[in-house]
């Protein structure tokens, strides 16, 4: 037993040694996506707002085939991937997974062309199973965690009777493995493998590396701690504020809150976040459980819970409200993305679940007292379990969705303006109704680089009767002219026109359409 | 009185330049001929005063002179030709290439033409157009009327700033 403590004790103390950071978005690529080349690059640089582990990195070449002869190196924010000297003509991708700093993957590809353009897709690697596993995975360590956990510290701190505590149990042992099956379905989606490579090492390895594989041995050794607590040993008061602890803790090692920016206050506040969470909700089985006995066992219970938990839900509302603007950096984010559309759910339910709360601290308890409210508190108590479950099943679902602050423009709008004399590559981001940036790649008829004294840009969209914008581009130090900037106010079929003066008396003019995408 | 007001505003717009483009006064020209290119400026750039005239000579026209201007220096830039063409019996394979105006302020409010004489070799292909792209600087601005349409494209879709061209004619 003493060596089990021991053992728990270990992970806790290795777990959280880990250093992390945020959610990692691609800023740049080099060469990039969607440009037309004239010969193969050395190689391409990938570089993201943070540095990141290169996870499965491809490269399909022009011919459609998948080449193991690129190099990966990675340094800090760049990864770069040297590209075999023999690549043939035609459109070659790069997808790439990489592990970012919160411990969740980030995938994506680049596409660039060599001479002509062909259609090579990049390859679609959503597995859909995989991500059920690891939603289902994470909904039942946050069972073990706030249910197990939650309960075992209500029992052991508040109700000091360990009455009620089935559910608690079954949450711990439903904890447990989902943690570690969390660790290598992580793992398996790091690498894009198959459920089978579960055997081998390498996901594990992988997981283990990233900020989640402490953070889910924390998760372990805390509910480890909870199952020891339940013994009636001396040490089990000990083990089950440390098992507390240790929930605020696992949650505060990873994910996407924990790691925005200023982690010195979001980490606290999730910590904090989910000690509130554990306290609350690991309360509500013991509590359901407790209305079956006599009003005279269950009323101080019921008193001495109902005074912490008004500061418990107080923790609960401001950290979660603090993480929510960190995350989501505008308001109407709420509606826009994913992620808000997800917080949006949870907050009506949090909304829900304080009425319930309200409901059963001013009214039921007080009615208890009296007498005559067992059965009504009792089914209140069940219905916030429901609603926590539902919380807990969204916010499992917060894993394949970036929080707002991370996301940056995806691949632009690429098109490609092809004449006996000139070829344009013309690169729009985001390719939305709005600023545009224009990146505009010049190069003659034979793909050699068309030198220009200047580049006029210009814009028209004449189905909604909006004349000619006309923008004059600047040479960047990167070769390409660029228009920063450009406003282009509404979403549909804009008409394009690039004027490159090569001489004083010469230009060459090509034109072509342009589909915006609404913003 | 009304009838004086009339021949007054019929008189006005014969006497407007035909476009607000430079264009060439002559339109039409055959090759194996002189051609006397007068280049008619209507407006400065964007309101700006004109102060330099450039125009390109395309290949395919020789013995150019420009003609000169008082109040404006006329100089010329000599350059090889891509072939060689016989000019009373003398072959020529370089000459003037491009011819520049300047020193000068017309102002935007005020018309003027600029002339080149010059001779049509029969290189050129009879019923096509030829143009003379022209670039005018001034004291803020540039236009460059240099747009030359592809031989695809037809004449309904005329560029913002289309090069000055003669349609050329068969030898008579």
């Amino acid at each position: 037993m003493r060596l089990f403590a021991a053992l728990a004790t270990l992970l806790l103390i290795v777990g959280f040694a880990t250093g992390a950071l945020a959610h990692a978005a691609l800023v740049a690529v080099e060469p990039a996506s969607g440009s037309m080349l004239a010969s193969a690059p050395k190689a391409v640089e990938l570089r993201f707002n943070e540095a990141v582990t290169p996870g499965a990195i491809r490269l399909i070449d022009g011919a459609g085939r998948a080449r193991d002869d690129a190099r990966v190196s990675a340094s800090g924010e760049t990864i770069s991937i040297a590209v075999p000297p023999d690549l043939p003509q035609g459109t070659a991708v790069v997808s790439y997974r990489v592990i970012s700093q919160d411990g969740h993957p980030v995938a994506g590809s680049v596409i660039f062309s060599i001479g002509v353009p062909t259609g090579t897709q990049p390859p679609a690697n959503v597995d859909r199973g995989l991500n059920a596993l690891i939603w289902l995975a994470r909904v039942g360590l946050y069972l073990g965690l706030f249910v197990g956990i939650g309960g075992v510290f209500f029992a052991r701190w508040v109700a000091w009777s360990m009455t009620g505590l089935t559910v608690p149990r079954v949450a711990l042992v439903i904890g447990v493995p989902s943690a570690v099956v969390s660790l290598g379905v992580l793992g398996l989606d790091l690498l894009g493998l198959p459920p089978a490579a579960l055997a081998t090492v390498a996901p594990w390895k992988v997981a283990f590396a990233t900020s989640a594989g402490p953070a889910l041995l924390v998760a372990v050794a805390a509910m480890l701690l909870a199952m020891m607590a339940l013994r009636s040993a001396w040490y089990a008061r000990a083990c089950a504020v440390v098992a507390f602890i240790g929930v605020g803790l696992s949650l505060a090692m990873t994910g996407h809150a924990a790691t925005a920016p200023p982690e010195a206050l979001t980490r606290p506040a999730i910590f904090l976040h989910g000690l509130g969470v554990a306290f609350w909700i690991g309360a509500l089985a013991p509590l359901a459980a407790l209305m079956s006995k006599p009003a005279a066992a269950a009323l101080p219970v019921v008193n001495r819970f109902s005074r912490i938990a008004v500061l418990a839900v107080g923790v609960l509302a401001l950290t979660g409200l603090g993480l929510a603007v960190v995350q989501l950096e505008r308001p109407s984010a709420l509606v826009e993305t994913r992620y808000g559309t997800i917080l949006s759910i949870k907050l009506g339910l949090a909304v829900l679940l304080l009425a319930l709360a309200a409901l059963n601290r001013f009214w039921l308890t007080p009615a208890l007292a009296k007498g005559n409210a067992a059965p009504a508190l009792k089914r209140s108590i069940l219905l916030e379990c429901v609603i926590a479950l539902g919380i807990f099943a969204l916010v499992a679902g917060w894993r394949f969705t970036p929080p707002p602050r991370t996301i940056v423009p995806e691949t632009p709008l690429a098109i490609h303006i092809h004449t006996d004399k000139a070829m344009f590559q013309v690169l729009v981001s985001p390719g939305k109704a709005g600023a545009n940036d224009f990146v505009l790649q010049l190069m003659t008829g034979e793909a050699t680089p068309l030198s220009a004294k200047e580049v006029t840009l210009t814009l028209s969209l004449p189905e909604r009767g909006i004349e000619p914008i006309e923008r004059g581009a600047s040479l960047g130090p990167d070769g390409y002219w660029h228009v920063a900037k450009a406003e282009l106010p509404f979403a549909g079929r804009w008409h394009v026109r690039i004027d490159a003066l090569v001489t004083d008396f010469e230009q060459v003019t090509l034109e072509d359409d342009l589909e915006l995408a609404p913003p | 009185m009304s009838k004086r007001f009339c021949l007054i505003l019929v008189a006005a717009f014969v006497a407007s330049p035909a476009a607000a483009h430079i264009t060439l006064e002559t339109k039409q020209a055959a090759v194996g001929s002189y051609y006397k290119a007068v280049f008619a400026v209507p407006h400065g750039c964007k309101g700006s005063p004109t102060t330099k005239i450039r125009v390109q000579i395309p290949e395919g026209v020789i013995a150019v002179k420009p003609m000169p201007k008082a109040g404006w220096s006329v100089d010329v830039v000599e350059g090889k030709y891509a072939n060689e063409y016989d000019y009373h019996g003398n072959k020529l394979s370089s000459g003037v290439r491009e011819v520049a105006w300047s020193g000068g302020k017309l102002p935007d409010h005020n018309y003027d033409e600029f002339v080149i004489s010059s001779f049509l070799t029969d290189s050129l292909k009879p019923n096509t157009t030829l143009y003379f792209p022209v670039v005018q600087e001034c004291e803020t601005g540039v236009s460059r009327w240099i747009e030359i349409p592809a031989e695809a494209a037809g004449h309904s879709h005329e560029g913002k700033s289309p090069a000055p061209g003669v349609k050329l004619l068969p030898k008579p």
